[in-house]
């Protein structure tokens, strides 16, 4: 370890930006104090704990600056098993986090751009195109992105990830390794669940080498047990808006989801959810919603539209709507329970394969079927994203069902999640529009 | 230049005849998948590379309009009853679009036909070969519960071996190309006949034209022709038009699904071998290099002197790679040239005029 560069590390993550971070931490709440937080005079103002989720990204962006003079550094997919890597004292960076704060930055078009002079389509994923931007121009809004020493995908989530980190090992030049999920058309079968569990295997041995040390299990049960304890939380949080008026929108969802996808295994997690959780108790106690009179419950399937949260939540505020779950939010949640701390591999193989992206279109339907019944829904709306084919595939028949077996008003949104020249938003206020005269009309 | 002296049966032509002896047809998506495990439950293997030029209403109500047009028309003649014939449907998978065409035909379509899927793994790791075998035995039993009765290991043993020598035969006409007294469309009206003619006829067919094979002569530019599919198929009379012609392939419907002959006595072991071990394909997880040093051999064995990329639009497993692949090859003194079309569209002029363009710089 190179003492100097260590010092530095120290000095800039664990004091000054700490610091930095933490005042930021007080004038915001001081603000939230004073009612001027998210001020808006549709919504309810965000959760006072969204303070502490801003300070935790924040570290973690910070860490990510300064983690090639610290450790190794590892580049991973976000439904990844990561909790190996975790344990062998990886800073992980999850390059779809990132595209999704280059899109909520609005960041993403121009890194786009800068994908697309290089010879990238304009019809691969806009979060690829966002990162691979990010990566050739070397320019981000959250200052510098760490080198990787090691690239990890999973196929759990979609296909374009093995190409988008074909992309990246041949750029960069280091070791990937790939979780290959096999997709579960009807059931999981035992020798899928096999293969996934001899990769894990094969990758913990690639993962050791890198990071020259070889795994603790104690430390690796015990950040499994970090990740189950914060995807259940998460799922409770979910959870608590079945009540009416609903605490926390799925808008909101959308930002205080970033630590349990890229923060999954880490103490600091927990805390967070464990008192997010408490706070959305409180205003359910107090019968806060968000909303000032909730009228209609909404679904949202697929990614968000990152570049437009607060216009779609203001949009459907002033029609007294909330949306108030999402497949999207939910798929994080549902990996807790797989979780068994006591037999981290077996059930790692399980729970990797199982995200909702990874399973076929009817199971998607079953989940959206369970979800409306669960949360007391008034319509679903299924943003058709341009940039998310096994996310998007299925929902012209998901949508067909639900709006004739469920007798469900669905509405099928056209737009990409990450890149604006795809979304019209007049076309998209005009299919609100009557899609809330529908529901109102109800 | 002359056109093939062998007669090449149509599709439906082929098919009567088949279901007449009392054959099944199994009509496959792409793009890898085990003939030989369908040709030993006696199905026909009939595939379903679009195909072009189909009215893509039907499939409009099921898949949006950024799907590719492989699955668009896919699905839309399966609607429009163009797979009528076909006594069971599999969709092997290749990428997030044929998952959803999986899916979708699982869960909410339902044809007539029964439909199998199969997982294709995306390395050549041990793991992937055992997991692959696995995989085949799984669809060897779900075609026992279709058809009733199942082949033994030495008639699925037997099936392999055909299927060997059929490929054995079309790597050879992929080499002696330049012999052949074929034009570029009927050298590949040849080859594709493999999407649909019995092993056994296929190979009977091969040898009648590597019968033929003469002196290697000079027909124009040689260009390494890659993509998924060469349609529409008036590609292959507008590149001699334009003074090339196409000495190799890395066409996921042609070159690279030349399988080789497996070493395993185990048959699901051996079928899993030849696919793990085709040439290099993005749809199965195959490195950038190994696609570069894959595509300078087929150029320094051919000839070629510039690399086409016919890709079909939103096809993100070729997308992905282009740049670098295509910046690599600059690199080793062999340029290329990116055309993408749509299966519905006729080619455009735009498309000969980059042809043409590209042609003249490489001349």
């Amino acid at each position: 370890m190179n003492i100097g560069k260590e010092l530095n590390y120290q000095w800039q993550v664990n004091v000054l930006g700490r610091s930095a971070l933490r005042l930021n931490r007080i004038l915001m709440a001081r603000k939230a104090g004073k009612g001027q937080l998210g001020k808006s005079r549709l919504l309810t103002p965000p959760l006072n704990t969204s303070i502490w989720t801003k300070e935790l990204i924040g570290q973690h962006y910070l860490r990510g600056r300064y983690a090639n003079s610290h450790g190794k550094v590892a580049w991973v997919t976000s439904g990844a098993p990561i909790e190996f890597l975790k344990a062998l004292d990886f800073y992980l960076l999850y390059p779809e986090n990132h595209g999704a704060l280059c899109g909520a930055a609005r960041a993403a078009e121009g890194l786009s751009i800068e994908a697309e002079k290089a010879g990238y389509s304009r019809d691969i994923c806009s979060y690829a195109r966002t990162d691979i931007g990010a990566m050739l121009s070397g320019k981000t809004p959250v200052g510098r992105l760490p080198k990787p020493d090691l690239l990890l995908a999973c196929t759990n989530i979609c296909q374009t990830v093995l190409h988008w980190y074909r992309v990246l090992a041949h750029h960069f030049q280091v070791p990937l390794i790939l979780i290959d999920t096999p997709f579960i058309y009807t059931e999981m079968t035992d020798h899928a669940v096999a293969f996934v569990k001899a990769q894990l295997e094969e990758a913990i041995i690639v993962a050791e080498k890198v990071a020259g040390k070889p795994l603790d299990p104690r430390r690796f049960k015990e950040v499994t047990r970090l990740s189950m304890l914060a995807s259940e939380l998460w799922l409770e949080l979910l959870r608590r808006n079945r009540h009416r008026p609903a605490p926390i929108s799925v808008f909101d969802q959308f930002t205080q989801m970033a630590p349990i996808v890229e923060m999954r295994g880490e103490a600091s997690t927990v805390d967070l959810y464990a008192a997010m959780l408490k706070e959305v108790d409180q205003r359910i106690e107090q019968g806060i919603g968000v909303v000032p009179e909730e009228r209609l419950r909404l679904l949202w399937d697929n990614l968000p539209v990152w570049y437009r949260l607060r216009y779609l939540a203001e949009f459907l505020g002033a029609h007294g709507a909330v949306i108030v779950a999402s497949t999207y939010t939910n798929a994080w949640a549902e990996l807790g329970p797989q979780m068994d701390p006591e037999h981290p591999m077996e059930s790692m193989a399980r729970t990797y394969m199982y995200p909702i992206l990874n399973r076929g279109t009817g199971e998607k339907l079953a989940t959206m079927r369970q979800m409306i019944q669960d949360y007391h829904l008034d319509g679903a709306i299924l943003h058709s994203d341009r940039s998310c084919k096994p996310y998007s595939v299925g929902q012209m028949d998901q949508r067909d069902r639900l709006m004739r077996q469920d007798d469900l008003p669905a509405l099928l949104l056209e737009a990409d999640h990450n890149d604006p020249r795809s979304y019209s938003e007049e076309q998209v206020a005009n299919r609100l529009t009557a899609f809330m005269e529908m529901l109102e009309a109800a | 230049m002359q056109t093939a002296a062998v007669r090449i049966p149509g599709r439906i032509e082929n098919i009567l005849s088949w279901k007449e002896q009392g054959g099944g047809i199994a009509a496959v998506f792409p793009i890898h998948y085990p003939r030989e495990l369908l040709r030993a439950f006696g199905y026909l293997p009939v595939e379903v590379w679009g195909p072009p030029v189909v009215e893509s209403v039907s499939s409009a109500a099921h898949v949006q309009p950024y799907v590719c047009s492989i699955v668009r028309n896919g699905l839309s003649f399966l609607q429009s009853g163009g797979l009528e014939l076909a006594d069971i449907l599999l969709v092997p998978h290749a990428c997030d679009s044929l998952q959803g065409l999986g899916s979708l035909l699982l869960d909410f379509i339902h044809p007539r036909q029964p439909t199998l899927t199969l997982y294709l793994p995306r390395g050549r790791r041990e793991s992937d070969l055992s997991f692959l075998a696995q995989e085949l035995h799984a669809l060897y039993r779900r075609l026992a519960e279709i058809h009733g009765d199942s082949p033994t290991e030495p008639e699925l043993m037997s099936s392999i071996r055909r299927e060997e020598a059929a490929d054995a035969s079309l790597a050879q006409l992929h080499r002696q190309r330049s012999r052949l007294p074929l034009s570029d469309l009927a050298f590949y009206q040849l080859i594709r006949s493999r999407e649909y003619l019995p092993a056994e006829r296929f190979s009977q067919l091969a040898s009648e034209a590597l019968d033929q094979a003469g002196p290697i002569t000079e027909r124009g530019i040689p260009l390494l022709l890659s993509g998924i599919v060469p349609e529409p198929m008036a590609l292959l009379n507008l590149i001699p038009e334009l003074g090339g012609w196409v000495a190799a392939d890395d066409l996921a419907s042609c070159g690279r699904r030349l399988y080789p002959a497996g070493t395993s006595q185990d048959p699901f072991l051996r079928m899993a071998e030849r696919i793990i071990h085709a040439p290099p394909d993005p749809t199965r997880g195959s490195s950038i290099e190994s696609r570069h040093q894959h595509l300078l051999s087929l150029a320094a064995e051919s000839g070629a002197r510039g690399v086409v990329f016919h890709d079909v639009k939103f096809c993100e497993p070729e997308l992905f790679d282009l740049p670098d692949l295509r910046r690599q090859l600059a690199e080793s003194g062999l340029p290329s040239l990116l055309l993408e079309v749509d299966l519905n569209d006729p080619l455009s002029h735009q498309l000969h005029t980059r042809l043409q363009a590209f042609l003249e710089m490489i001349v």
